[in-house]
């Protein structure tokens, strides 16, 4: 009980520590709202373990349906401006941990250049949960379904990891160990998401099937990116990642060597979606049998190729 | 559970509220400001029962904890009329017949503001799409389609009628 007391005094203290000088600013040892990124890391190398990441709030939420009050602390990212900032670079873009599938939806940067995310994030839930769910708690998160995941992957996105020591970038695909279990420790934090801007003629194709169009977890997701030569004659890259069919978002990099230097026409799209089926682990679960997932995994490969080949061939018109 | 103090607008009132950190927007609205106009359905943000307008923006209140809404702007159902006189998309619900049971109505309305804000004029997808977070058991929807049209023509009506005034 003792060592309890001193350990809340020592948050109080802290607390305060925090809050001295700003107005509007709630602040308690259950509830930390931080301005600066600076100043979250400081509460997570403190409190690290013992406190919940609150972005959007669409997930974890509904994770603690009932149990709210279990929760000891929060620590609310609301307040920091720069973690919302999407911005484009020379060579790549920088999405901010806490954009909204909203604004994911409706940047027109990001439908440019990434058309592939831009639909992901308007297939996600309904107006209600894009306006508050963020891709930092699509990406944290990690639930095999996380609609943005594949995208993500499929356009070799990087997330800046912050400690208060130090910060590094880590490639999508190795930051997910499993259902909901990610390399990101306590006392970090996702703040960025950094994307290289694809070439001119890369084209993509998002594929969502689930029971009904809206407030759907995926059944299963397909994300194609195919870059193009300039003449639109030869495939020089592609990469094609799936979602709810395995413990984290899959890249299916047998299709490479298939595809790469070959021209359209040249291409098996049924073997290609012979591949894929072959490639992923689905489970059983309430949402559709291992059987059915294989099957539709075939075909909306053989679909999002015949999708990116028709996108390339009115580009060359 | 420590209490916090918050300041929020509400229906374009100025608020302060002792709350919790484990107290959701929604039970804030209900219980404690006891505006029960906004319902609590699934709890878990599938239904749109619980939605209000915050910051500009449609949320789910049940997936919002009340601290969040520190500083913010809110609109409840309770909020959209003017006074007794009934905003256009409530008189056009009534007229359409688009209410039966009424549990998803406050949402459905809400929603349907923030679609008129856009678009007076929305074709069928983009009504299908701005209500999709809005499940209604009663109507089968197509008198809802109905009524929402009926309230962009009357927003539209009023809007060029304000504009002719103007001038």
């Amino acid at each position: 009980m003792e060592e309890f007391r001193k350990e809340l005094k020592k948050i109080e203290d802290f607390s305060k520590s925090y809050s001295v000088g700003r107005k509007n600013i709630i602040l308690n040892r259950h509830y930390f709202v931080p301005q600066t990124i600076k100043e979250t890391l400081g509460i997570l190398s403190e409190y690290g373990r013992d406190i919940k990441i609150l972005a959007g709030g669409t997930d974890l939420l509904v994770q603690y349906y009932d149990q709210l009050y279990e929760v000891g602390s929060w620590l609310d990212l609301r307040n920091i401006e720069e973690l919302r900032e999407v911005k484009i670079h020379k060579k790549y873009m920088v999405i901010g941990a806490m954009a909204t599938h909203t604004q994911l939806e409706i940047s027109e940067e990001i439908q440019k250049y990434f058309p592939v995310l831009s639909q992901a994030a308007a297939d996600i839930g309904s107006p209600q949960i894009r306006n508050r769910g963020t891709i930092g708690g699509n990406i944290v998160n990690a639930s095999p379904a996380g609609d943005l995941l594949p995208p993500l992957m499929a356009y070799q996105a990087q997330f800046k990891l912050v400690s208060a020591k130090k910060e590094m970038l880590i490639p999508a695909e190795e930051f997910f160990l499993g259902p909901k279990k990610t390399i990101l420790k306590s006392n970090q934090l996702l703040t960025q998401i950094i994307l290289p801007l694809p070439t001119k003629k890369t084209y993509g194709s998002w594929i969502k099937i689930g029971k009904r169009k809206a407030l759907i977890i995926a059944t299963i997701t397909l994300a194609l990116v195919v870059k193009m030569d300039e003449n639109d004659e030869v495939i020089e890259d592609v990469s094609v990642c799936l979602g709810s069919v395995a413990p984290t978002p899959v890249e299916i990099k047998e299709i490479k060597e298939k595809i790469i230097g070959k021209n359209f026409k040249k291409l098996d799209f049924n073997l290609l979606g012979q591949i894929v089926e072959d490639k992923i682990s689905p489970i059983d679960d309430i949402r559709g049998t291992k059987e059915y997932r294989k099957d539709v995994a075939r075909e909306i490969m053989i679909n999002a190729l015949e999708e990116v080949e028709l996108s390339s061939r009115r580009a060359v018109k | 559970m420590s209490n916090i103090l918050i300041e929020f607008t509400i229906n374009g009132k100025k608020r302060r509220m002792q709350t919790t950190p484990s107290t959701r927007l929604l039970d804030l609205i209900r219980d404690d400001l006891h505006l029960t106009g906004t319902k609590e359905g699934c709890g878990k943000g599938e239904c749109g029962a619980c939605t209000v307008i915050m910051n500009g923006e449609l949320v789910a209140s049940c997936l919002v904890l009340a601290p969040q809404a520190d500083g913010a702007a809110l609109t409840t159902i309770e909020g959209i009329s003017n006074g007794e006189e009934l905003h256009p998309i409530q008189e056009a619900f009534i007229e359409t017949g688009a209410v039966q049971c009424g549990f998803c109505i406050p949402g459905m309305i809400l929603a349907a503001k923030k679609i008129l804000e856009k678009n007076f004029h929305p074709d069928e997808e983009e009504i299908k799409r701005g209500i999709s977070g809005n499940i209604c058991r009663c109507t089968g929807y197509q008198k809802i389609f109905d009524a929402i049209k009926l309230a962009g023509n009357k927003l539209s009506a009023l809007n060029s009628g304000k504009v002719g005034k103007d001038e």
